[in-house]
């Protein structure tokens, strides 16, 4: 196959999936594509620096939170939405589902090494997960005067 | 403010903070609403405190004694929509579109906007978990077994929830189904990858959600909260891993694997 439909089948299989898991929390039909696309950014940014730069899983999902946040919180202004509409879908491609698998896995077949380093693999991602979120959402509003729902003083 | 009308804003506010954290919003979210909700409809000295699970709140009416509220929310399940729903009717309130007899229709579409009915949610899982299988170096052959393992999944979930089965047996339950049904079609047809196939089926039950809330909620100060999320997630991750590792256990001693 080559390279580009490789990528491309990636993103359309992320966006239908990250689109059927916000069909299960019950995320309005309008916010859709938005909730999709956010999350086919991210999982394309990790793919692509897992197979084109080689990265660590761990280094990989740190990078690519941070533009599927970013998109997040974009969408939320937009659409004047609160973030958590995007961002809870949005994470599920990164979040280390095949790390936890193979850490039972190898538990299972006694693989010591193996057991510990997918454990502690799986651990760092959850982490990096964590702090990229952690970076983006704490970054003040990039444009002034739009004012996001979240940020918005209480009326006196 | 007449003192009906106090005690109906206050159950109003009340109301719109169980709601957000029933459907799924955060902890600073509810009590950011709650806090302009009242102040938008004049309750004075409003002060609300949110837990993950449980709300407290107090207010004081002039020549009133004060009032003082708990409300206790167990269980949480998603609900985007009447999150943005009560999000909106908050920002409507602050710009003074509406008053309490509005709002309070207004909060009563919000709490019941209707769910997807099961079928929509059970294809959502299904296609959810053979798109993941695709994504995690899965073949063409793999996505439909991880359709399959999604399907039985959903299915678990959804009986499980209906007998009030707490989350984490239903967990167990529900990866070992995938585990096994997976392993028992590689075993007939070599071809498919059992890895991928379980993968795809297991992100449906992954604990996506109560890490970026955990994370969220830390960052926002709400230690406890966070705390209670975040060990929420760590069982999840841990009842997923322990279905996986009985089906494992049982394929083998069946000797298929």
């Amino acid at each position: 196959m080559p390279i580009w439909t490789h990528y491309f089948a990636h993103f359309m299989v992320a966006v239908i999936a990250t689109i059927s898991f916000g069909i299960t929390f019950q995320m309005p039909r309008r916010h859709y594509l938005a909730c999709g696309l956010t999350g086919a950014v991210g999982w394309m940014v990790y793919i692509f620096c897992v197979e084109l730069f080689a990265l660590s899983p761990a280094i990989a999902t740190l990078v690519a939170t941070l533009p599927l946040t970013g998109c997040a919180r974009f969408f939320a202004i937009r659409h004047k939405a609160p973030v958590t509409i995007f961002l809870l879908p949005g994470i599920f491609p990164l979040v280390p589902g095949a790390g936890i698998y193979y850490t039972a896995y190898y538990f299972l077949q006694g693989e010591q090494e193996l057991f510990a380093s997918k454990g502690g693999e799986t651990f760092k991602v959850a982490l990096a997960l964590a702090l990229g979120i952690a970076l983006v959402c704490s970054l003040p509003l990039p444009l002034p005067g739009r004012v996001d729902d979240e940020h918005r003083p209480p009326p006196s | 403010m007449a003192d009906a009308l106090f005690d109906r804003a206050l159950e109003l506010v009340m109301d719109a903070g169980q709601t957000l954290l029933e459907n799924g919003g955060e902890v600073f979210r509810a009590q950011q609403t709650m806090e302009i909700m009242a102040a938008s409809l004049g309750v004075r000295d409003f002060h609300v405190y949110v837990l993950t699970n449980g709300i407290f709140a107090s207010a004081h009416l002039p020549g009133r004694d004060a009032v003082s509220l708990v409300r206790h929310v167990p269980t949480v399940s998603v609900h985007l929509g009447r999150v943005e729903a009560v999000n909106e009717l908050s920002r409507e309130l602050a710009a003074g579109r509406l008053g309490v007899v509005e709002a309070e229709a207004r909060l009563n579409t919000a709490r019941t906007l209707p769910r997807s009915t099961p079928q929509l949610e059970i294809l959502a899982c299904v296609v959810g978990a053979a798109g993941f299988a695709y994504l995690f170096g899965g073949t063409l052959a793999d996505m439909p077994v991880a359709a399959v393992a999604g399907l039985l999944e959903a299915l678990v979930c959804q009986q499980f929830a209906r007998h009030g089965i707490n989350r984490i047996f239903t967990d167990i339950v529900a990866a070992f189904c995938g585990t096994i049904w997976a392993i028992a079609v590689q075993t007939v047809v070599p071809a498919v990858n059992a890895n991928a196939a379980i993968i795809g089926a297991l992100m449906v039950l992954t604990p996506g959600v109560a890490l970026t809330m955990g994370v969220r909620d830390i960052l926002n100060g709400d230690y406890l909260s966070g705390s209670i999320r975040l060990l929420d997630a760590l069982l999840i991750a841990g009842s997923i891993a322990g279905g996986v590792v009985l089906g494992w256990i049982m394929a083998r001693g069946l000797g298929v694997a």
